[in-house]
């Protein structure tokens, strides 16, 4: 035939069609077109070709809505796998248990392991401008190495955003944890606790912060104004209509004063690590601290929009040296971090970002990972182990004429069937435990369905069906059906192999594991009960708000005045925190020795609360000049070379102290920084009460100091801190991982052992007869004992030798990041290999037992 | 109620398969009623209401000789079944009890006479 309608149509509409119509629809189609043809030739003939094709293309005709058997066989097939799946559940019950209970706790870890990650990860990016929004952080170069820090100089901002064309906005903040307390908020007679931030004028084009009443590009006109949260505005005027104009009492540090409200923002989000209630203009800041106005010192910190397509690596070596070409005196050099990346790397490595709380993150996702796959390995086994049980089945299928494609499909949609189960149950039990997890956790976070939530239950079930599914699916379905039905079948040396490769793997995670918890909980132990050089048992800390200094000083009169009470002094600088450094001159000083020295200061009685002991000499005498005298530390006084220190003079700022006492080295902040050179100065009053109270008294004491203070500040809120909360602050992100670790490595080991269990079980059946034939020639029930667990102890000895050295590798690597570290002793390797050992015979000893201990003649005698 | 159900087109279609007589198929359907309604037909519709009318009976398919224009695909055939003359039959008389029902005057009035 010379002409024909036009192919692609044609074999469109033989696609779509339905196949009992095909044949002769497509007769007519053709027939048509060829009267067609020959009346109004081939462009118009094709044309009205096309348009009976599409006008085909309705239900009826269509192959998707057809009554015909076609489409019910995958839907047959699906039904039926479903059942055969569901009978060979029933008919194994106590390996679909293992399966279930393993991959519905491996589940659960995985959930609530990504929850908390998703939830670190999304900290600090809430700003709109995230991806340009960087901060400036200043590098020290030092003889010890180079001291990053986050403050930065007070006119810094203004200058980078006015001489860097790069720089879009930049802003000056003083953010919350700057200060050492929350200040006092006034109004009427309420008065209540709120946090500060000072901010330049730039803040709202930097940060995304929502402005509800107030002009937000004149916020903060003078520095009397103040802004305040949405909350407290609550709180403290039980409305937030017409706030803006009110006049409110300011009660913190040096700040102290009335402010008129000209604005009310919303607070910031949850995930924000700046938490802050009201918000002052920077002037105010500076016009009571003269000295952050000059380049030569260091307290606010500096945030800049980067324009886009800036090129960071060139900007860095563009600002290095901007504090040198401003103070030829200093020696500091700039660099920027993105902000939203200080959250997870927030440590300095030699003047770099070297990690931080991401290496916890990926610790935390890798042992999440290692329990999902160590309960799919159990799925693995089982379902390989028992296939002899199935043999006949896929035997049988494979003769009827099953393709191997279709067993594949079937054992795969077993392993989704019970997965999904199991992500059910997993869901269950992560909203169950949520509530605990997010005590430990210290989050607050809640299962919500979003669309990230939801997309990775996809992927962690899809993960599973295949990663749980594929070896037993491809492994099942590649049998000979022949062999199979004459029940000739020999287990080959290869899949041994890679069930006992599997096992290993598992317990090699396992024993890994249990040596990490325990090296973790060691460290933690013995950073405990480390003897800091002070005593931090029964010492409250509480401050003295709104007061003037005397009455501060005739308060701790009182104070001293109360049985319970063994000392009471004051503080301006706790142990716990760092508080800025100062560099010492002295007599004899060489340029090698320039040197920060960490700047403490208390009060009287300081030292003698916090039990730090003198080597020599005694805390100044309050002889009107507190700066005329200064302690150092023996760190100090090392590294200054001094001998008889007692009665030198060294200086700073143009002052002159003497040298009255050297006390021994004492811990500050975290055990993580090494002993620093420090030294205190002791002033009369200090803002911050310390207080030690006789043990076994506490609460009876604390209740006589609040009425105490009461009296002396009546209004003012009563808040006091024992000195180890704050003390154990410092190593929250240690002490969570040692407790998650901890509950992770319990459920590996459980899901492990549940693995080895079925495998015992499934080996003891299979041997039932042979076992029954030793037995009756005479062997011994140790000797069958001996036989049947010697080949479990192999799997885990090996295992156990290939996790020793590469856990060392990762608690060495753990413990690097702590200046003071326990050793690692060679028992926590070994005692950890025994004691998985010990676990995997208990868990197969009583599988063993029961079979070695059976009568021959049930064994032997049925065929 | 709804003992036979024919929609408008499918009665037409119906109406031309008894014309044709044993020589209805696909094209030859769709030429007759074209040629004598004067209306296009297209070919998703009338295989629409060939289905439409096979499933519910009234008509029966046979297949037919396979010729050189349809290049191999043979013809269906369609032929009233007893159902389909009871239905054609049924819908005539209904329409016919409602004409002799409508008051003369009313014809003349509108003219259609």
């Amino acid at each position: 035939m010379k002409n024909s309608p036009p192919k692609v149509f044609l074999n469109f509409f033989r696609w779509y069609c339905h196949p009992k119509l095909v044949d002769h629809i497509e007769g007519d189609l053709i027939e048509v077109y060829q009267q067609r043809l020959k009346k109004s030739g081939e462009k118009k003939a094709n044309i009205k070709f096309i348009i009976d094709v599409l006008l085909l293309l309705r239900p009826g005709i269509i192959k998707s809505i057809n009554r015909s058997t076609y489409s019910l066989n995958p839907y047959a097939m699906l039904r039926h796998n479903f059942l055969i799946s569901l009978r060979a559940f029933y008919r194994h019950k106590s390996s679909f248990f293992i399966n279930l209970v393993g991959l519905s706790s491996g589940m659960a870890c995985a959930l609530l392991i990504y929850l908390w990650v998703h939830d670190e990860l999304i900290i600090d990016k809430f700003n709109k401008k995230d991806s340009q929004l960087f901060q400036v952080l200043q590098n020290f170069h030092r003889d010890a190495g180079i001291q990053t820090i986050e403050g930065t100089q007070g006119p810094l901002a203004v200058a980078l955003a006015q001489e860097m064309p790069e720089v879009e906005y930049a802003t000056t903040v003083v953010p919350p944890h700057w200060f050492s307390g929350k200040g006092i908020i006034t109004f009427g007679d309420a008065h209540l606790k709120a946090s500060p931030q000072f901010v330049s004028k730039d803040y709202f084009n930097v940060f995304s912060c929502n402005v509800v009443q107030g002009d937000i590009r004149n916020l903060l006109p003078d520095i009397n104004s103040v802004a305040i949260s949405e909350e407290l505005a609550l709180n403290l005027f039980h409305t937030t209509d017409n706030v803006i104009g009110k006049l409110v009492q300011w009660n913190h540090q040096a700040f102290t004063d009335t402010y008129h409200i000209t604005g009310v923002f919303e607070k910031m989000p949850a995930n924000a690590t700046a938490q802050f209630d009201l918000l002052f203009n920077f002037d105010a800041f500076v016009a009571k601290r003269q000295w952050d106005q000059n380049w030569s010192n260091s307290d606010p910190s500096t945030f800049l929009i980067i324009k886009e397509g800036t090129d960071m690596a060139s900007f860095n070596n563009k600002i290095s040296g901007f504090i040198k070409s401003k103070n030829p005196e200093a020696e500091s050099t700039l660099f920027v971090q993105r902000f939203s990346d200080r959250y997870l790397n927030g440590s300095y490595d030699n003047g770099v970002p070297s990690g931080g709380r991401i290496f916890y993150i990926r610790l935390i996702s890798i042992i999440g990972f290692s329990i999902l796959t160590i309960a799919c390995i159990n799925f693995m086994n089982l379902s390989t182990a028992k296939a002899t049980r199935r043999l006949k089945e896929v035997g049988v299928k494979k003769a009827l004429g099953a393709a191997r494609r279709t067993l594949i499909w079937q054992y795969l949609s077993e392993s989704a069937l019970i997965s999904f189960i199991s992500l059910l149950l997993a869901l269950g039990v992560t909203f169950m435990l949520l509530p605990q997890f997010n005590i430990f956790s210290g989050k607050n976070i809640s299962l919500e369905f979003d669309f990230t939530l939801v997309v990775s239950m996809g992927v962690i079930f899809l993960l599973t069906s295949i990663l749980a599914g594929s070896y037993p699916a491809l492994y099942l379905s590649g049998f000979n059906p022949a062999a199979i039905v004459k029940g000739k079948l020999n287990t080959s040396i290869g899949e041994l192999f890679v069930r006992k490769g599997l096992v290993i793997f598992q317990f090699t995670i396992s024993v890994i594991l249990i040596i990490g918890v325990l090296v973790v909980y060691k460290q933690m132990e013995y950073i405990q009960n480390k003897n800091l050089g002070y005593n931090k048992e029964n010492i409250i800390t509480f401050e003295m708000e709104g007061q003037p200094l005397e009455k501060v000083e005739s308060f701790r009169t009182e104070l001293k005045k109360i049985p319970g009470i063994i000392h009471a002094g004051t503080f301006g600088h706790n142990l716990t925190g760092d508080h800025g450094s100062i560099e010492l001159d002295w007599e004899g000083k060489t340029p090698e020795q320039r040197m920060n020295f960490a700047n403490i200061e208390v009060g009287v009685d300081f030292i003698e609360t916090m039990g730090i002991e003198f080597k020599e000499g005694h805390s100044p005498t309050m002889n009107g000049n507190p700066e005329s005298q200064i302690i150092l530390n023996e760190a100090a006084i090392q590294i200054m070379g001094m001998k008889d220190p007692i009665g030198k003079k060294v200086r700073y700022w143009g002052i002159e102290s003497e040298i009255v006492g050297v006390t021994k080295n004492f811990n500050f902040e975290s055990l993580h920084e090494p002993i620093k050179p420090s030294f205190f100065r002791v002033y009369p009053v200090m803002p911050y009460f310390i207080v030690k109270i006789q043990g076994g008294t506490e609460a009876n004491t604390i209740q006589q100091i609040h009425k105490l203070y009461k009296s002396f500040a009546s209004g003012f809120p009563f808040e006091y801190k024992f000195l180890d909360e704050n003390y154990a602050k410092l190593y929250v992100a240690e002490e969570r991982v040692s407790v998650l670790s901890r509950y992770f490595a319990g459920i590996a080991i459980v899901i492990s052992c549940l693995g080895l269990l079925g495998l015992a079980a499934f080996t003891a059946e299979r041997r039932v007869k042979e076992i029954g034939i030793r037995k009756v020639l005479g062997s011994s029930v140790f000797g069958i004992i001996y036989l049947l667990s010697s080949e479990f102890t192999k799997i885990v000895l090996v295992s156990i030798l290939i996790a020793l050295p590469v856990s060392y590798l990762i608690t060495n690597y753990w413990l690097d990041g702590f200046s003071f570290k326990i050793q690692l002793e060679w028992w926590y390797f070994i005692g950890s290999g025994f004691f998985a050992l010990f676990i995997a015979w208990l868990t197969v000893g009583t599988q063993v037992l029961r079979t070695a201990k059976a009568n021959p003649v049930n064994s032997l005698k049925s065929e | 109620m709804k003992k036979y159900y024919l929609g408008e087109f499918e009665e037409i279609v119906l109406l031309t398969i008894g014309i044709l007589n044993k020589e209805a198929y696909g094209v030859s359907i769709k030429n007759e009623i074209e040629a004598r309604l004067k209306r296009d037909v297209s070919m998703g519709a009338l295989h629409t209401a060939l289905i439409r009318l096979e499933d519910k009976g009234y008509i029966r398919s046979s297949n037919g000789e396979a010729t050189e224009e349809r290049a191999g695909r043979p013809r269906k055939y369609f032929e009233i079944t007893a159902l389909g003359k009871k239905a054609i039959a049924y819908s005539k008389s209904t329409r016919e009890k409602l004409w002799n029902a409508i008051p003369k005057i009313v014809l003349e009035l509108k003219g259609i006479r």
